[in-house]
């Protein structure tokens, strides 16, 4: 990875979502190795801004570059791969089972199917792999998540609210992801309303107000 | 309020209303169809209804490829608005096409290919617009209904030949606006309100897409009701209320 | 194609069917459904066996139509927004992710087809000239209503009441399946069906291109 430029760098973006305009006039940049916590108050535009820098939302103007891409052009498709990304709720298929749905990640990206098992058991659901995610619990689904990327070991994790519903031992495991993505030198950005409890993880903040970041 | 979304009667307007009035004047006024009798007048609306129809989703679908190619709202205003009046004058011109057949044939709907096939243009197109109802993110929605727009019309066409291949191996009583002897001030009374009713679709269409865009900025007015942006919509909450106070 | 292509489409029919599978959806809610249709037209029209062995055939490809549709808006292929972003940030490939989900919507459409099938052969004694020709036309009809119901399951999806819009949207287009495979198999028109297996493969083809070049612009959510 070229080291001088940023793997993330937003200069005057704005995004909407239908008509209403969510952000306007981002600068963000974001360097290799570097861990950047966005705080900001409900509806401040914090995930808005995640899934602008993830490509699922493309900026209304500036200019976005993120891991060399241009995110208004299609550019941006070749680097979604390289992009993990955790949400509010778990992206899973209820029907299936924590592994297969593991499984179903593996076989697109083409890793081995012993790595989602592997994976699986870095976030201690071992025993739990044959449980169906329908009935697995909100904690145990988010574990399956840091299991995915924990398999697909993404240069650019984006993690939204990273602390709700965990217990302090899957807190430590986010922390384990976060600073393995940056040893690898890649980079990570996660918002959050609460400054003090992602403090360990983060190498710098920005405050996300006004549709614009302070 | 810019020009565009002004909603004065532009002189298109009082260009339609006087084409129709002339063009059904002169159709009235022409000699009889003595084969057909006097129901064969249906002709002046029925035939530009039709056409309008084709000439309505014809855009809907042009403007679908604009939309795409251009990523241009505009192009989608245009798709919407020629859809909707596709869909008006499809209506028009089955319901017409059912008050002739009975009038000719004492039988409100034959088997006819062309027929037939309207009638399965018009669900075609009000899913269509049942699509674009449903979806409100106005770029969602212009994409997805582009891509509607289009395939909508493409599979027309497997749709007519099928339909039209199925009536030929059951032939039975079959309207063709041919069949009647088109001489001189007839087809001249066509032609004239073929033209009429294209004039009144280019009206209709300004307006449609003046009212698209007028909801456009109304929708967009009503999400940021605050700031200039969004997220100013969430305050600080009002603690003592919430409280709970006797 | 790739190995890659095939690999993700293939992993993509795979989930599709694992997930119906475990709901079970198709099995126990759209064949009963489909089954019991088949079962009220006589009850409505007369027990005349020979009008029901007339409008034997018909009545089975209308309600493989009908009914059929609902495979396309079953639950286990409506996909939430999260569920999008996550498989598109996987870098899948959009023409992948369509054949595959079109490939999983056929095989569960020819099921549905064969159980419809037998029970129309049960209650109506279907009048079929050549049951050769049924075998080809089966297959055709899944494929293309997979086709069209993956393409307008996509157009509606993530929208409310988009699932609601699919039957209104797909069944219209499908006309061309209904009457090349009716047309096909009727017994009073022996010899013009090889014309209409053209028409219907020829609407297999173009739904299949329709599908790839739209497949892109329809993943994109935003």
């Amino acid at each position: 990875m070229d080291e001088a430029k940023p793997l993330v760098s937003l200069v005057g973006v704005a995004a909407r979502i239908g008509a209403a305009t969510i952000l306007r006039d981002i600068d963000l940049k974001v360097s290799a190795g570097e861990s950047v916590g966005l705080f900001g108050a409900n509806g401040a535009g914090k995930t808005t801004l995640l899934r602008v820098i993830a490509t699922l939302l493309r900026p209304s103007r500036g200019v976005a570059r993120v891991l060399g891409a241009d995110l208004s052009s299609h550019e941006r498709f070749e680097i979604r791969r390289r992009i993990g990304l955790i949400g509010h709720s778990p992206a899973l298929f209820p029907e299936l089972s924590l592994l297969a749905n593991l499984e179903f990640s593996a076989r697109i990206v083409g890793v081995p199917l012993s790595a989602a098992k592997d994976a699986l058991e870095d976030v201690g659901l071992a025993a739990a792999a044959a449980r169906l995610v329908g009935e697995s619990s909100y904690g145990m689904r988010r574990r399956v998540e840091f299991a995915r990327e924990i398999m697909l070991a993404p240069d650019l994790l984006l993690l939204d609210e990273p602390h709700s519903a965990l217990d302090p031992s899957a807190v430590e495991l986010v922390e384990h992801i976060v600073a393995g993505v940056l040893q690898r030198r890649g980079a990570v950005v996660l918002a959050s309303h609460d400054v003090a409890k992602v403090a360990p993880m983060v190498t710098r903040t920005a405050e996300l107000a006004g549709g614009t970041v302070r | 309020m810019s020009d565009a979304t002004r909603s004065r009667l532009g002189p298109l307007d009082y260009a339609a209303v006087v084409a129709v009035l002339a063009a059904l004047g002169y159709a009235l006024a022409s000699p009889r169809i003595e084969s057909q009798g006097d129901a064969a007048r249906m002709l002046f609306v029925h035939v530009p209804t039709i056409w309008l129809a084709y000439l309505a989703f014809a855009v809907t679908f042009i403007a679908s490829i604009a939309y795409l190619v251009t990523n241009k709202l505009r192009w989608d205003h245009v798709a919407g608005a020629s859809a909707e009046i596709g869909v008006v004058f499809t209506t028009v011109a089955i319901i017409g096409g059912m008050v002739w057949g009975k009038a000719t044939w004492n039988v409100y709907w034959t088997w006819d290919a062309r027929l037939t096939l309207t009638a399965i243009m018009l669900f075609v197109y009000v899913g269509y617009l049942a699509l674009r109802r449903v979806i409100a993110d106005p770029e969602v929605r212009a994409r997805r209904s582009a891509v509607l727009g289009i395939i909508g019309l493409l599979q027309l066409i497997p749709v007519h030949f099928s339909v039209t291949w199925w009536r030929t191996l059951h032939q039975t009583n079959t309207f063709r606006p041919r069949d009647i002897q088109m001489d001189g001030p007839i087809l001249a009374a066509l032609l004239g309100s073929v033209a009429a009713f294209t004039v009144v679709y280019a009206a209709l269409l300004r307006h449609r897409i003046r009212l698209e865009k007028l909801e456009h900025a109304a929708r967009a007015a009503a999400a940021a009701p605050v700031g200039p942006v969004a997220g100013d919509a969430v305050t600080a909450p009002n603690v003592n209320r919430a409280g709970g106070q006797p | 194609m790739s190995d890659r292509f095939w690999q993700q489409a293939f992993a993509v029919a795979r989930r599709d069917l694992d997930r119906e599978r475990r709901s079970g959806e198709v099995f126990w809610v759209t064949i009963p459904f489909g089954a019991i249709a088949l079962l009220l037209v006589p009850l409505a029209v007369g027990i005349n066996q020979d009008v029901l062995t007339r409008i034997g055939t018909g009545m089975l490809f209308v309600v493989v139509m009908l009914f059929g549709v609902l495979t396309a808006v079953r639950r286990t292929s409506i996909e939430t927004p999260e569920q999008r972003d996550a498989i598109a940030l996987l870098g899948v490939d959009p023409v992948a992710e369509f054949t595959g989900k079109a490939a999983a919507g056929a095989v569960l459409l020819l099921g549905f087809e064969l159980v419809m099938a037998a029970v129309a052969l049960v209650l109506y004694g279907l009048d079929i000239g050549s049951w050769g020709w049924m075998l080809v036309v089966l297959p055709l009809t899944a494929v293309g209503l997979a086709e069209l119901g993956t393409i307008s399951g996509a157009i509606a999806a993530s929208t409310d009441g988009g699932p609601a819009l699919v039957p209104l949207l797909v069944t219209p287009l499908a006309i061309p399946l209904l009457l090349g495979a009716t047309q096909t198999v009727s017994v009073e028109r022996n010899g013009g069906n090889l014309a209409w297996l053209v028409l219907m493969t020829t609407v297999v083809l173009v739904l299949a291109i329709i599908g790839v070049a739209t497949a892109r612009p329809l993943q994109e959510t935003r």
